[in-house]
């Protein structure tokens, strides 16, 4: 089965036709992409930015990723959610152009980058007593441009793919 | 003048025909600034909404979180205004009878009164009163948002 293929089952389900024809949820689902970006991408944003050193330098990484986490990962589950949504309801289109999987290889890259970012450092971050470790600066660096292309290209997907 | 010609006026201006005239990429990285302005003037307002309501970074002074977050959000403002007025101007009349464009602006107008008094009142000190730092965040929080969601349902509601 080609992704096309699948993308079309997709589609075709109850689901699928269920989101396509109701007046109020594909606006509602699209809504929630948008503005739970706020806390997924925009919570990370910050993060980054204090790896960095242009954020916040005197509050201490292991506070700020411990405090934030709950209100990150949140954001993210209602931005992979509704995104998952998305694809029911755009169906075979999104593989007419590169955009949507480069959007979704970037994604895997980013996660990849925080689960190795985690494991290397975030969990020891109480130990940095204030120095920020050069891998971690890469980290956020990577995070920061990673995560910022999927936003570049998820906007490009209405554009590419003719919707 | 009424507001409908002005609109017009606006649309009519060489700089918004221009504007309007230029080629399409721009009118794209103007949609990417947009979202960029949005998530630079949000997310840090979410950080410091959430600590006047006790949660997130809450060992953090308010005033180090306002500090830290203003230059965030004035970048924030730079890239959303000129965007918003690249897609505004080219198509103002067509925004005119967009009633989701005027609760957008109404909005917006309660946030920025709200951010220039109360927001910026509670935000000054350690120890606001409580009860008037929770009623502030909550209505920052929910007018920006509110602000965000309009904006959004303009493409929706066109005329």
């Amino acid at each position: 089965m080609t992704s096309r293929d699948f993308l079309q089952q997709l589609q075709d389900s109850t689901l699928g036709v269920a989101l396509s024809e109701s007046i109020y949820m594909y606006p509602l689902v699209e809504g929630l992409h948008l503005i739970s970006l706020v806390f997924s991408f925009g919570l990370i944003l910050l993060i980054d930015l204090r790896l960095i050193g242009l954020f916040l330098p005197k509050a201490p990484v292991s506070e700020i990723l411990n405090k934030l986490r709950p209100w990150l990962s949140g954001g993210f589950l209602v931005t992979f959610s509704t995104g998952f949504l998305l694809v029911f309801v755009n169906g075979p289109s999104l593989v007419n152009t590169w955009v949507f999987p480069l959007k979704l290889l970037l994604i895997v890259f980013a996660g990849l980058n925080a689960i190795w970012f985690e494991y290397k450092f975030g969990r020891h971050a109480k130990q940095w007593n204030g120095q920020t470790p050069k891998g971690a600066k890469v980290a956020g660096w990577v995070s920061l441009t990673t995560w910022s292309l999927v936003i570049v290209c998820g906007r490009l997907i209405p554009y590419m793919n003719g919707h | 003048m009424s507001t409908q010609p002005f609109f017009q006026a606006l649309q009519n201006t060489q700089l918004a025909i221009s504007i309007g005239q230029s080629n399409h990429l721009y009118g794209v990285l103007a949609q990417m600034f947009h979202i960029a302005g949005l998530i630079l003037i949000l997310a840090p307002l979410l950080v410091v909404n959430l600590r006047l309501l006790g949660a997130g970074l809450t060992n953090q002074p308010v005033t180090y979180l306002v500090k830290a977050t203003n230059p965030l959000i004035w970048t924030g403002f730079v890239f959303i205004s000129l965007s918003g007025f690249f897609m505004f101007s080219p198509s103002a009349a067509l925004y005119y009878p967009n009633p989701a464009f005027w609760l957008k602006f109404q909005l917006l107008g309660l946030a920025l009164i709200l951010q220039f008094t109360l927001y910026r009142k509670v935000t000054r000190t350690e120890t606001p009163n409580r009860s008037l730092a929770t009623l502030t965040a909550l209505a920052s929080l929910l007018l920006w948002f509110g602000v965000a969601i309009a904006g959004r349902a303009i493409g929706y509601v066109a005329a």
